[in-house]
């Protein structure tokens, strides 16, 4: 595994770059980013009418789409942690109900189970209260973010418990087995042994579900949270120029994902150093 | 006085009978190398001394602790070193933090006590230049070496090798069989499972044949290499084939 470590013979990859081109040191997929930023300022200062409005318009709806996907995945990671050691755990009690979440969670669209936290789920809560006598459960009121949040962190929980499942058993047996026999409990093993090692194993479809949650946080625009997608939708309503609109927040969004690809490869190459 | 008692143990996977009823008394200081067949259970009995593998019927007492449940696993485990003929080194971590991590996370030793500790134990395997290093910069032998330091730092009662020396290069064997030579002279209590004869015949106490689940012949290394079991002759024969 760890053969491609060493310094190539004949010195490091630097030397094969030929001597012009200190741009092909760089990861050519910035210039990727480049281009599209270089894109969207173009556009902004060219056609200031409308893409520059645009671009005013909808600049809380990107915090608002920053701040659920990041919120969102902080609790995915937890959530696929939990899911992964349930589901390979020899207790029938603990296992059977991650595997129920997971089987149950990945077969409902996500677009469903965003409308029914934040529709279906506060009524539930109001007659449990109405049925209890609690007041304060009768006068339950859904923050559309928090819901949102909620719906698209148990959804992609579910998906992030199958990473996490199959980079634990990516980890060779005999890795428990030298940990148990030092006299490490299973959780410490895990702690200390085990997960450092599957981490660096599904950082690869870690990012991915970043990458792909970041895109899916436009569905939540449908649950009254006023994120990019649903700026750019209230934007349109008014000015009646979708062509514009819709490029802007494509734009927009490219430009984001890009921004975290990278950021993915660059924890990826770093986690990749330190074995 | 036995440090460690195996009595009537049966183990199956499935329907393979693994372990037909082994008894076994090992004193303490006492060198047992054990050989057999692939496949007669010698790995599985070694593993079932730490509860790696559970057994399904029969006692062990390690130390005054049995084994019969679970309870008092992480008890024995401390007091019972392994070396896995894989090595198992964590391949995330260098090799002091390695001799460390158990000794912190399981004996709450401080973290300079225990990188002392184990340089001592990586000087004593005679590789200190490699603490730094992550095992996959390692030979072979080395990181065997690196592998029964680890084991060591626990401050075991016993040491179990299942075949620490099957996965290693002819000429890294000697270098790993000279640390089990010195740990067997300290009088640390040990049960190997290799076929090393050379090292039998220089450490052992005592030497056990197993073949399908069951011991064959158990005696000093004296009386066994001389032995009249037929078995036992055939299997020496072919361990032996120099002879």
């Amino acid at each position: 595994m760890g053969e491609q470590l060493k310094p190539a013979p004949g010195g490091s990859k630097l030397a094969y770059i030929p001597r012009i081109g200190w741009i092909k040191r760089i990861d050519p997929w910035w210039g990727l980013v480049l281009v599209v930023i270089l894109l969207a300022t173009l556009l902004v200062t060219a056609q200031a009418d409308p893409f520059r409005n645009i671009l005013i318009f909808v600049r809380d709806g990107i915090l608002i789409t920053i701040i659920v996907t990041i919120s969102a995945f902080l609790i995915v990671l937890v959530l696929g942690l939990f899911g992964g050691l349930g589901r390979l755990s020899k207790n029938p009690f603990i296992r059977f109900p991650a595997s129920l979440y997971i089987e149950v969670i990945r077969g409902i669209p996500l677009l469903v189970q965003l409308i029914w936290w934040y529709f279906a789920f506060p009524v539930v809560i109001q007659q449990v209260g109405e049925w209890l006598n609690i007041a304060a459960l009768v006068g339950f009121r859904a923050n559309p973010i928090v819901m949102a949040i909620l719906g698209l962190a148990i959804c992609y929980g579910a998906y992030m418990s199958e990473i996490y499942r199959a980079g634990i058993q990516s980890i060779p047996k005999g890795q428990m087995e030298a940990s148990r026999s030092l006299g490490m409990s299973y959780f410490q093993s895990m702690r200390h042994v085990i997960l450092p090692q599957a981490v660096r194993v599904i950082l690869p479809p870690v990012g991915n579900e970043a990458i792909a949650l970041l895109k899916d946080s436009s569905l939540v625009s449908v649950v009254a949270v006023a994120d990019l997608t649903r700026r750019g939708r209230e934007f349109m309503a008014v000015n009646f120029n979708p062509i514009e609109v819709w490029t802007m927040v494509a734009l927009l969004y490219l430009i984001m994902t890009l921004l975290l690809a990278r950021l993915v490869a660059w924890i990826e190459k770093r986690s990749h150093f330190e074995r | 006085m036995a440090i460690i008692e195996i009595r009537n143990v049966h183990k199956f996977f499935d329907k393979v009978h693994a372990l037909r009823g082994i008894d076994l008394s090992v004193d303490k200081g006492e060198v047992v190398v054990i050989i057999g067949p692939s496949g007669s259970g010698k790995s599985t009995l070694l593993r079932c001394v730490n509860r790696l593998e559970i057994y399904d019927k029969g006692h062990i007492i390690v130390d005054g602790n049995s084994l019969d449940n679970a309870r008092n696993i992480n008890i024995v485990r401390q007091e019972v070193g392994m070396v896995f003929q894989s090595f198992n080194l964590f391949s995330h971590l260098t090799v002091l933090d390695n001799l460390t991590l158990a000794q912190t996370v399981v004996r709450k030793r401080k973290k300079k006590e225990a990188q002392n500790i184990a340089m001592n134990l990586l000087k004593k395997v005679g590789i200190p230049d490699k603490a730094d290093c992550h095992p996959i910069q390692l030979s072979g032998g080395q990181q065997q070496r690196v592998a029964i330091a680890r084991a060591l730092a626990m401050n075991p009662k016993i040491m179990l090798f299942d075949e620490p020396t099957s996965a290693l290069d002819p000429e890294m064997i000697k270098e790993v069989l000279d640390v089990m030579l010195a740990l067997a002279s300290e009088g640390i209590t040990m049960i190997v499972v290799s076929h090393e004869m050379g090292f039998a015949r220089a450490a052992a106490n005592r030497m056990i044949l197993m073949d399908e689940g069951k011991i064959v012949e158990e005696n000093t290394p004296d009386e066994f290499f001389k032995s009249t079991n037929k078995r036992t002759k055939l299997f020496l024969s072919k361990v032996l084939h120099m002879v």
